[in-house]
């Protein structure tokens, strides 16, 4: 314990240090640089986190010039800043107009919009800070105590455990939707199928592309989210003249109450638990955390009714989830140098570029880099939660513009988005195509979010799937063999879902039956 | 007589634009073409030379992600557009010598349409292996691949990568099977190694040497027919009974083919006095690239020739195809 003190300790001087700094030619003494970088990256964070499309790894190699004139310390504060700190914004376009921004925010759409349109945004949005302040304290606290031992436990993680952890999440996808459940098994296998478009992993033939070369990469998750949900949700407000009016007019209190309060605490313990724990895997962990974490709460909680309508244990809990995640995904690139996701790459390519390994020994060669950091990630969660409480009041005015000047711009951004990806134009129709398929899915009440994570989950299980049998000869055991326990845990607690699941409805079908008869 | 005059004064006036026209260049804006998504090795150096360009030629010098199909997207972008000096690409192994023979309908010649203006970095591969694997050095993993056919697994950042080929190589060198599991980027193979699940791979040395560093794997050799003055203590495939393995990892700058001699030489020599500034030189040296001793835009077009003539060989005979 009393190392972790010491070690926190060299880690907050060096977030607080004053140094002397020369810019334009001046130079001023005892400026405390890193906490000013810290603020620049959380604030840079929570803008494009709110424009959607724009994500943080766009605007992180944008920046990746610019950071190699600054110490290696404040470069990389300012990177993690910018990365947690989109994870925060995220959620806000996500309550406001249905639009998520990140793969992680797809979930908070489903009742944080909700909300927003009870005229409870203002809730939402404090739920959303809140929710993932507390998770990024107690995560930061994960990283700084367990970065080791969990490091070893991401190992630990091969194909086979990977394609069990994603036929787990599957089966929790379909707990997702609050609707049919045929039709929720339906969406997730059209969302598999969507999945497959592109080269495949193992062969590099091209699959469902048509010739067309913009999809041979397959289709990009943002230009998929945004049609399904933010186009989608701008046609059919379009179609309904009056209740749109209501929706932007009644604006409602900006805290949460204390029967919120009341409600929200569990879900948050919960969600941070979860984040945590999935965010140290690398390669779709971190994603899975936010939809585990809402699965798990409408499992648990005595609202699950209120689900889909607005609950707000559906935004803390998977908030909280995500931006567990987004600290915990840290421990494999420090410890081992393995990014988890696109983020962490661009932060390998940081440090190399500042002359800095990443791995292991960047914890005993440079203790003050590792330290400093993880300490900026606590300061950083305190400045987000500042810095978000007072911008829900402006928020929420922006909701009371009139819908007619709003829908406009929000197609804009939305474009601006998908086309600053990879500049292709193609994108942008795509996304217009994805917004009629929503609007279709809609109409006849089939729900996109599992859709979503079955295009997300999809690529990902095929690709460990084939590689687990690739690697066991083709012998399909390998998932449930005695020396693969984790394996074979994840694919009982997968049956023992899906019986959950089943169980009601198959009860329901035999009482319909029933007063049929009679 | 008028008519004359005025043809005269049209020649006159042409003859002069084309005079100006070279040291004007350039007037406008550049852009510079990464053909893969942002933040990727090829991406941070074309950013880090972009920066360096500006400065000398006065001009902005835009970085462009056109990610998509392996790279082709982009390199066919600028393959078919202005031969005008004004649109630059960051090609590479990937788009330049593998490619063309991986996709069978490539839109563009690597030879034909391409002017190869710079190697810009070159980074050797190395050989990996497990802790736990008891080859010592290339030769123990050579008798182990023999006594255990087709029991040993390569990993690799994705079929058709150089390490594929690399180990493609090895095997066809060597007289050996193992079978290849290809990964979405070498950080996943990496990891999977070190979980014991792979026993070898042929990795960038950039992305391999901080887990090389801290023992995580173990290198055996390295794949240049000179030793890396990042590992000067490991030997070379060459060295360890492999004669002629020569294989690296490179990307440099190239435009359209039709590009004027003058433009092409005073953007060549600006980009080798922005890789001869020590803090590009160093930042590239980062990356895990010696300086290339091919200079010259006639040295990198010969190279450029010879890869691709190299690895069509290579692609064809390990059976890889993207289709």
């Amino acid at each position: 314990m009393e190392g972790i003190f010491g070690n926190l300790a060299i880690g907050f001087v060096e977030v607080f240090k004053l140094q002397p700094v020369t810019m334009w030619g001046m130079t001023l003494q005892h400026v405390p640089f890193n906490i000013i970088m810290c603020l620049i990256g959380c604030l840079l964070g929570t803008l494009i986190g709110v424009l959607p499309g724009i994500g943080p790894v766009a605007t992180i190699a944008m920046l990746l010039p610019v950071t190699f004139n600054l110490s290696p310390i404040a470069a990389l504060i300012m990177l993690a800043g910018i990365y947690y700190g989109a994870q925060y914004g995220g959620s806000t376009t996500a309550i406001l107009v249905n639009i998520p921004g990140e793969s992680s925010s797809v979930v908070t759409c489903l009742d944080g919009y909700q909300m927003a349109r009870q005229g409870r945004a203002g809730p939402a949005l404090a739920t959303a800070a809140i929710g993932s302040f507390f998770a990024g304290c107690v995560s930061t606290l994960v990283v700084a105590m367990f970065a080791p031992p969990l490091a070893e436990v991401a190992l630990k993680f091969g194909p086979a455990e990977y394609f069990s952890l994603m036929v787990l999440g599957l089966v929790a996808a379909v707990v997702l939707a609050h609707g049919s459940l045929i039709k929720a098994i339906a969406m997730v296998i059209l969302g598999l199928l969507l999945g497959l478009v592109g080269t495949d992993v193992n062969s590099g033939v091209l699959r469902f592309a048509f010739g067309i070369s913009e999809l041979a990469d397959g289709i990009g998750f943002v230009t998929v989210a945004m049609g399904m949900f933010g186009i989608c949700e701008i046609i059919a407000n379009l179609e309904q003249k009056e209740s749109r009016e209501i929706f932007t007019s009644s604006v409602g209190k900006l805290m949460p109450s204390k029967e919120d309060w009341k409600r929200m605490i569990m879900p948050i313990l919960r969600g941070t638990a979860l984040g945590s724990a999935l965010g140290i895997l690398p390669g779709g962990g971190a994603l899975l955390a936010s939809f585990g974490a809402y699965t798990l709460e409408k499992k648990v909680s005595k609202y699950s009714h209120e689900f889909g309508k607005g609950a707000i244990e559906g935004v803390a809990a998977p908030e909280s989830a995500n931006n567990a995640g987004a600290q915990t995904s840290f421990i494999p690139l420090l410890t081992l140098g393995i990014p988890s996701n696109a983020v962490m790459a661009l932060m390998i390519g940081a440090m190399m570029i500042q002359g800095i390994a990443p791995g292991p020994q960047v914890m005993t060669e440079r203790p003050q880099l590792f330290w400093g950091m993880i300490c900026s990630m606590w300061v950083g969660n305190l400045m987000l939660v500042i810095l978000n409480l007072p911008l829900i009041g402006m928020w929420i005015k922006l909701l009371t513009v009139p819908y007619r000047y709003l829908y406009p711009s929000i197609l804009l951004f939305m474009a601006i988005g998908v086309f600053s990806i990879s500049n292709q134009p193609f994108d942008c129709f795509l996304m217009a195509v994805f917004g009629l398929l929503g609007y279709v899915c809609v109409k006849l009440g089939c729900e996109p979010a599992p859709l979503i994570l079955g295009f997300i989950l999809g690529p990902l299980m095929e690709e460990n799937l084939r590689r687990a049998m690739l690697l066991s000869r083709g012998d399909p055991w390998v998932f449930i063999s005695p020396s693969k326990p984790i394996s074979m845990g994840f694919l009982i607690a997968s049956v023992a879902l899906l019986v959950i699941i089943a169980a009601p409805s198959l009860r329901k079908k035999r009482e319909e039956v029933f007063v049929e008869e009679t | 007589m008028l008519r004359l005059l005025l043809l005269a004064a049209l020649a006159a006036g042409s003859t002069l634009a084309a005079a100006q026209a070279v040291p004007q260049w350039p007037t406008r804006p550049l852009r510079l073409v990464a053909p893969y998504a942002a933040g990727g090795p090829i991406d941070i150096s074309a950013r880090l030379l972009a920066a360096k360009l500006q400065e000398s030629l006065g001009q902005p010098v835009v970085v462009e992600n056109r990610p998509g199909a392996g790279g082709n997207i982009g390199v066919d972008l600028i393959a078919k557009g202005p031969a005008d000096g004004y649109s630059l690409v960051m090609s590479a192994i990937a788009t330049l010598a593998i490619n063309p023979s991986l996709y069978p309908g490539l839109p563009y010649d690597p030879l034909k349409d391409l002017r190869h203006v710079t190697l810009l970095v070159q980074v050797p591969n190395v050989l990996v292996v497990n802790n736990d694997l008891p080859a010592k050095n290339v030769k123990d993993l050579i008798a182990l691949a023999k006594q255990r056919p087709g029991k040993l697994d390569f990993g690799s950042g994705s079929s058709g990568s150089t390490g594929h080929l690399a180990g493609e190589m090895f095997k066809m060198m060597t007289g050996t099977y193992m079978v290849h599991i290809p990964y979405k980027g070498s950080a996943p193979a990496l990891a999977d190694m070190m979980g014991g699940r792979i026993h070898l791979m042929f990795d960038n040395l950039a992305s391999a040497l901080p887990s090389i560093r801290s023992e995580k794997v173990r290198a055996l050799a390295t794949t240049t027919l000179k030793r890396s003055s990042f590992l000067p203590e490991l030997p070379t495939l060459d060295e360890s009974g492999l004669k002629g393995f020569d294989m690296t990892t490179w990307w440099g700058v190239s435009v359209a083919v039709k590009t004027p001699d003058a433009v092409v030489e005073r953007l060549s020599a600006e980009i080798l006095k922005a890789m001869d500034a020590p803090d590009l030189k160093d930042r590239l040296r980062n990356m895990g690239s010696e300086s290339p001793a091919i200079r010259t835009p006639e040295q990198f077009t010969a190279f450029v020739s010879a890869e691709l003539k190299t690895y069509t060989e290579l692609v064809k005979r390990s059976g890889a195809k993207a289709d």
